[in-house]
């Protein structure tokens, strides 16, 4: 191609044009906060491993919550769940802390935006076992409910059960969804850019990544 | 980090800075997000420093941080006011050594490529750079007969764009 060439060939002859910088220039510039997606995928993450922890810090709803349990006799489902949920999350945070200790500018664009997206995907698989919680910690607190004599004398004779899991599925997804319809946000704005470079990179149109 | 070893990368740097310059020249419109774009490559260049085992030249392992940078970690030119013509500060044609046809040529080039894609965009860098195939498909991670046939596309796409 004769005009790829020719920009070669002004290519080089531009160099002389570009701005020099001085040594201390040079010095101050690397010692600049950087403003990397790297960097901010890093604090959202680490917000994200916190936030459900968060409600811990509000002993009054934490107790709470307890007293809720307590009454529905869910004291020991709710322990077993805790400790198997802890262990899941310690799992959780290695992987996380491993991938992103892979995040390297040495390595080609290839692999470094591959360790990216599997980083945040850690972070997303995160996202949705506590999503997961919400329908099982429900689903099984609504059914105690339902089946709690104090529960069925307040309810009037006209509603029947099934109205009422309907309703209660509903709530279960206007939050699922809620949370969901966040995430897209969060990720379109951090990872669309970067993951349709990947899919350009490595050849393929698949955007599920 | 060692004042030696900052020392030994400042002066690296300066040596080789008209890379981060070329780089940020075709990602970015205004002089603003040209500074902003060289000032990220050149913190990402210096954290990677201590594990740049010079297996590779200084220059090579420049060209990958800086690409890595430009179309990986950095958002922010989107932001930018486009303030400024970046076309009439750096790709200032003089008229005395390009006839008209010669410069009109080039500039419509410029303009094409920056309407390119990103990775696009990297290749078509690398090839200005005179890199061959081998090495344009290390630094972008890719084999080299998929670099021959993205580089044949990014060619048709230029032609396409000058002559539509």
């Amino acid at each position: 191609m004769d005009q790829l060439e020719l920009l070669k060939k002004d290519w080089k002859k531009q160099e002389a044009d570009l701005p020099t910088l001085s040594y201390d220039e040079l010095s101050k510039i690397i010692h600049k906060k950087s403003s990397s997606i790297v960097k901010w995928i890093f604090i959202i993450s680490v917000l994200e491993f916190a936030l459900p922890f968060l409600t811990l810090l509000f002993p009054s709803y934490r107790d709470m919550s307890m007293s809720s349990y307590e009454k529905l006799g869910l004291t020991n489902f709710i322990n077993i769940l805790y400790i198997a949920v802890y262990i899941i999350v310690v799992g959780f945070i290695f992987l996380f802390y491993k991938n992103y200790r892979s995040i390297s500018t040495n390595s080609n664009p290839k692999i470094l935006m591959h360790n990216i997206i599997k980083t945040r995907r850690i972070v997303k698989y995160y996202i949705w076992f506590n999503l997961a919680l919400v329908p099982i910690i429900g689903g099984v607190a609504f059914y105690k409910l339902f089946n709690s004599a104090d529960f069925l004398e307040k309810v009037p004779t006209d509603i029947n059960m099934t109205m009422l899991w309907l309703l209660s599925i509903f709530i279960l997804l206007i939050l699922v969804g809620l949370v969901w319809l966040f995430y897209r946000l969060l990720y379109g704005i951090l990872l669309n850019r970067l993951k349709a470079n990947y899919n350009e990179l490595v050849g393929n149109g698949n955007g599920n990544l | 980090m060692t004042k030696e070893l900052e020392h030994n990368f400042v002066t690296d740097l300066e040596k080789h800075q008209n890379i981060v310059h070329k780089v940020c020249r075709l990602y970015t419109n205004n002089q603003n997000a040209h500074n902003d774009l060289f000032q990220e490559i050149s913190i990402q260049l210096w954290r990677a420093y201590p594990r740049f085992r010079g297996e590779a030249k200084f220059s090579t392992w420049m060209y990958r941080v800086a690409i890595n940078t430009a179309i990986t970690l950095y958002r922010k030119s989107k932001r930018r006011v486009q303030t400024q013509d970046f076309d009439t500060v750096l790709y200032k044609i003089e008229s005395t050594s390009y006839d008209d046809t010669e410069e009109e040529q080039l500039r419509i080039m410029y303009k094409a490529i920056k309407r390119l894609s990103d990775i696009d965009k990297a290749l078509v860098f690398l090839y200005l750079e005179d890199k061959n195939y081998k090495d344009i498909a290390e630094t972008m991670g890719i084999s080299e007969v998929n670099a021959r046939v993205k580089m044949n596309r990014v060619k048709s796409k230029l032609q396409k764009i000058l002559n539509p």
